[in-house]
């Protein structure tokens, strides 16, 4: 027995001295190569060097590239103030399905609710309807009152009714686009809604509706040509 | 006898590997690389007038352009701010040009800001924020250089989706359509943490200030593994090669989870970025 105890040892203390070592090593190793210890190098250098700041020149120097400096500020300003919209504008958040008509100067007249695309695909077929608002920055292209629906193909589709002729009328909905429409290109419209209670839901099929109040009042705000931004 | 041979053996070569590991990747990056490179600057003022020659470039000179005589250490920090004004007023002009939209991260004033055409669409509070040492010990051409240009995003990873469908069959009859119609409701937010890899070694990290739900938890704690594994990996890659690449400057944001979906969700997938700090 004391024999077999002899033999045992040497082994038994290596093992005991390499496998802590070894998992100490392996875990030094796992903190230096995060980005954080790395980061903290930086500190340290920074205690030593201090910031890397440029060298000082000459005041002669410096006053007169201040003075292009702030002349090329004063014209960027200037240009970027040429690209901002000249009449009032709206901004609609499709993830929060909420509106903000502001006015030239960038000031808000009004937020409220509004309803933006659902995101769906409805596959028809060999067919991919995609239902979603697009975004982007887009123009009042035309405004009209009382616009009459007429209904795209996929409409019928999503009803599981027959598709009518193109001239059929039966595509030609009354009241559904509410009092006033703005169309904004592609088919994409800001318009009223006969379901006001899903004011705030994403449940559209790419236009943007508002309630009744405060698309009045966007109506007579925005004229042809105003931006309308989508994000 | 044997072990005690064994046991400075190998404390010897642990040793080694830790001078080594130590040296290239922590002394090796900070001392001899510098962690903003440069960017390659286009001129959007001969964008925009081609024939003529732009005099008053932000991009002209450097403040070490200048010859050297007196010491006026404020006078160079003043000049330095006003050069970074103005190369991000600069950032923002050609930004407002194209037809996206884009990012300006203002860490002087804590907000984040969702731009187009110079209109801000989006703003948010940044409720904290964690800048790299390695970008705030430059206070000098290399931060402006690296700063001059605004940052395109390269890879985005998320625990939320850009846009989620649904997708739908549509119905056979008009009675199966009728039977299908489902009362909307709104969408749930998922937990929000995004992280952003940016031409120039840039990595912006986004996190939601609320705590998130469990499902929220295992999609963030898997996100953040997925990134130490890669860090790991390229440290090993370096160690072996024995050619460490820089440090990767980070920069950590904090906003409410609604405007950190917002963002996420509105970003253009080729995202630009300015930054103020």
């Amino acid at each position: 027995m004391e024999l077999e105890e002899k033999h045992e040892r040497p082994y038994l203390n290596v093992i005991t001295w390499t496998i802590p070592v070894l998992l100490t090593g392996l875990i030094v190793m796992m903190i230096l190569f995060t980005p954080a210890f790395q980061d903290g190098a930086f500190k340290v250098k920074s205690w030593f060097v201090g910031s890397v700041v440029s060298e000082a020149k000459s005041l002669d120097g410096i006053e007169k590239l201040e003075l292009k400096s702030q002349r090329n500020i004063q014209s960027i300003e200037n240009k970027l103030d040429r690209l901002k919209p000249v009449k009032p504008y709206i901004v609609v958040n499709t993830t929060e399905n909420r509106f903000s008509l502001r006015n030239v100067n960038g000031d808000t007249i009004k937020t409220g609710v509004c309803s933006s695309g659902k995101n769906e695909i409805l596959i028809a077929g060999n067919k991919r309807i995609v239902f979603k608002t697009p975004k982007g920055m887009f123009d009042v292209k035309n405004k009209q009152e009382d616009r009459p629906w007429i209904k795209p193909d996929w409409a019928f589709i999503e009803d599981g009714l027959p598709i009518p002729s193109a001239r059929s009328a039966s595509r030609v909905e009354v009241g559904s686009l509410g009092d006033y429409a703005l169309s904004i290109g592609n088919g994409y419209m800001l318009h009223g809604t006969l379901y006001q209670r899903f004011l705030g839901l994403p449940v559209t099929h790419g236009c943007v509706r508002i309630g009744d109040k405060d698309l009045e009042l966007i109506y007579h705000t925005l004229s042809k040509g105003s931006k309308v931004f989508i994000y | 006898m044997k072990n005690k041979f064994t046991f400075w053996f190998i404390t010897i070569i642990l040793s080694i590997i830790l001078i080594y590991t130590l040296v290239n990747t922590i002394l090796m990056p900070v001392l001899t690389r510098n962690p903003l490179p440069k960017a390659t600057i286009q001129n959007t003022d001969e964008k925009e007038k081609p024939g003529k020659s732009d005099k008053n470039s932000p991009k002209d000179d450097t403040i070490s352009d200048l010859p050297v005589s007196n010491n006026s250490k404020e006078a160079m920090m003043k000049l330095f701010e006003l050069r970074k004004k103005e190369l991000l007023l600069h950032s923002r002009l050609s930004l407002a040009n194209e037809d996206s939209m884009y990012l300006v991260l203002d860490l002087v004033n804590n907000t984040a800001t969702l731009e187009m055409k110079g209109v801000s669409l989006h703003e948010c509070r940044i409720l904290d924020s964690k800048i790299s040492n390695s970008i705030k010990m430059y206070k000098n051409d290399d931060l402006l250089n690296w700063m001059a240009e605004p940052f395109m995003v390269k890879h985005v990873d998320a625990t939320i989706p850009k846009i989620s469908f649904v997708e739908k069959v549509a119905p056979k009859d008009s009675i199966e359509a009728n039977k299908a119609e489902v009362e909307p409701a709104p969408a749930k937010l998922g937990d929000v943490y995004m992280v952003m890899d940016f031409e120039r070694n840039l990595r912006l990290v986004i996190k939601q200030v609320e705590k998130p739900d469990a499902e929220g938890k295992k999609l963030i704690t898997a996100l953040k593994r997925k990134y130490q594994g890669i860090e790991i990996r390229r440290s090993l890659q370096s160690l072996l090669k024995f050619n460490r690449e820089p440090a990767m400057p980070q920069i950590d944001l904090v906003l409410p989870k609604s405007d950190a979906t917002i963002l996420y969700k509105a970003l253009p997938l080729h995202l630009k970025v300015i930054l103020k700090m």
